[in-house]
């Protein structure tokens, strides 16, 4: 056992952990975040995917003790207490949604792609979010609520924090 | 997964070696983890320490020196495929780590991870390959280089004592017409292995004569590999469609060789004459198209 120190959406953790645990372990079984799912294990369908200093990340194929001192940040950390993330309302206006169960991989990447380029393409996006696998929607509804999110975003017509 | 008792997160380089040097065979170096925590959760290794190097800012760079390209060990294949360091003539290298896994995968996984784990299918091996590459391996007391392609010991094997890391990634920064091609055969876009995926290193001069040429495949042996019979079968001739033609079935015909009495033969077979050529327009696709 050791204890790491990490921030996890603009809160800083003191955990315990031990070597073999991985990422996502950590923040499921240990802080109870469970907006981050389990899918494959393999890094395939990006169900666990968290942004690590700045990247979209497999927290699955990540070992807790690499995220000493890194920060975090999970679907919870995405909108909440001030309200929904643009992001998440494109979901929800354009029915991207279905089982809900690659959602948060998907709006996490799709943060890290309008975080870096504020207008991009539909390859741009579809790209983005290849490591994100839905079973459900056919992508679609995907694209497009990312496509959505982008002009409310530049048009200033939502905000977020 | 099986029970890792010491973990450590390595500052330096320095600091990994002696790690490395204090444990031995009991310690696996870990970067992007890509592969080896898959490895780790099939219970393939089940090492007592691991040490991280995958935040060691020293060992993760794109710089040019005295006409060379240097990497380090823990350059992501994301920091490869946005690198403005590498040019057009280099093209090729950025296209295959820009064909890896996902965003996900490239934004952990290493060049030197994708190396030292040895598969035969490993994706940016044949480019470096191709580009006649040079690595430096380190321990605590010892430094050396060696040519990439000698360190290939067979699939999931290369020569790293269990003392030592691979560190640096260097070779000539092609310029003017030496020109990188690649292609990559997989079974969809994203998140594909490679089933084949071929590197072409072209040198020509203005008479379009290939002055050099070095070709490396993935996934088409143990590891990735130099196609020597197919440079020989074209050195020092124009570069033409003919040519071209003439080098895929050289190709074909090596293929053929080495994967005889194999069940992906017929399919392999065939495929590699179209993804060579792929590869040969990948190069020259700058200058002669």
């Amino acid at each position: 056992m050791k204890t790491i120190k990490l921030n996890i959406n603009d809160k800083d953790y003191s955990v315990e952990i031990d070597g073999s645990m991985k990422l996502v372990e950590l923040l499921r079984d240990r802080l109870n975040l469970m907006g981050t799912k389990i899918g494959c294990g393999e890094g395939e369908c990006g169900a666990c995917t968290v942004i690590m200093d700045g990247e979209t990340v497999a927290s699955c194929l990540v070992l807790a003790f690499q995220a000493d001192g890194s920060k975090i940040v999970t679907i919870e950390g995405v909108g909440g207490d001030t309200g929904d993330h643009p992001i998440q309302k494109a979901f929800i206006e354009k029915g991207a949604v279905q089982c809900g169960f690659c959602t948060p991989g998907m709006i996490l990447s799709a943060k890290v792609l309008l975080d870096k380029i504020s207008d991009p393409t539909e390859e741009e996006i579809r790209e983005a979010i290849s490591g994100n696998i839905c079973r459900c929607t056919g992508y679609e509804k995907i694209v497009a609520a990312i496509q959505l999110a982008a002009h409310k975003i530049n048009k200033g017509e939502d905000r977020y924090e | 997964m099986l029970s890792i008792k010491e973990t450590y997160k390595a500052s330096s380089e320095n600091e990994a070696l002696e790690l490395l040097e204090k444990y031995g065979e009991q310690a696996k170096i870990i970067a992007g983890g890509t592969d080896i925590v898959i490895d780790l959760r099939n219970n393939k290794i089940n090492p007592d320490v691991m040490i991280d190097i995958s935040s060691i800012d020293e060992m993760r760079y794109i710089r040019e020196k005295d006409g060379y390209v240097h990497l380090g060990a823990a350059t992501t294949f994301t920091d490869v495929a946005y690198s403005p360091l590498l040019d057009e003539n280099l093209n090729g290298f950025k296209k295959s780590a820009r064909l890896v896994g996902s965003p996900l995968i490239r934004n952990r996984g290493t060049v030197g991870g994708n190396i030292c784990h040895g598969s035969p299918a490993a994706d940016i091996v044949p480019p470096l390959l191709a580009l006649d590459a040079v690595v430096t391996i380190k321990s605590n007391r010892n430094t050396r280089e060696e040519k990439l392609e000698d360190i290939f010991l067979g699939k999931g094997h290369v020569d790293l004592k269990p003392c030592e890391i691979l560190t640096d990634i260097k070779f000539k920064k092609p310029i003017d017409n030496q020109l990188l091609g690649f292609s990559k055969l997989g079974f969809r876009n994203a998140l594909a292995i490679s089933r084949i995926c071929i590197s072409v290193y072209l040198d020509v001069d203005e008479d379009l004569i290939i002055k050099d040429i070095r070709v490396a495949s993935g996934a088409l042996g143990v590891n990735g590999m130099r196609e020597r019979l197919v440079e020989d079968s074209v050195r020092g001739i124009k570069l033409n469609k003919d040519t071209v033609n003439l080098a895929a079935q050289k190709m074909v015909e090596s293929v053929e060789d080495r994967l005889s009495g194999r069940s992906s033969l017929e399919y392999k077979g065939k495929a590699v004459r179209s993804l060579f050529i792929e590869a040969m327009k990948s190069a020259i696709g700058k200058t002669l198209s």
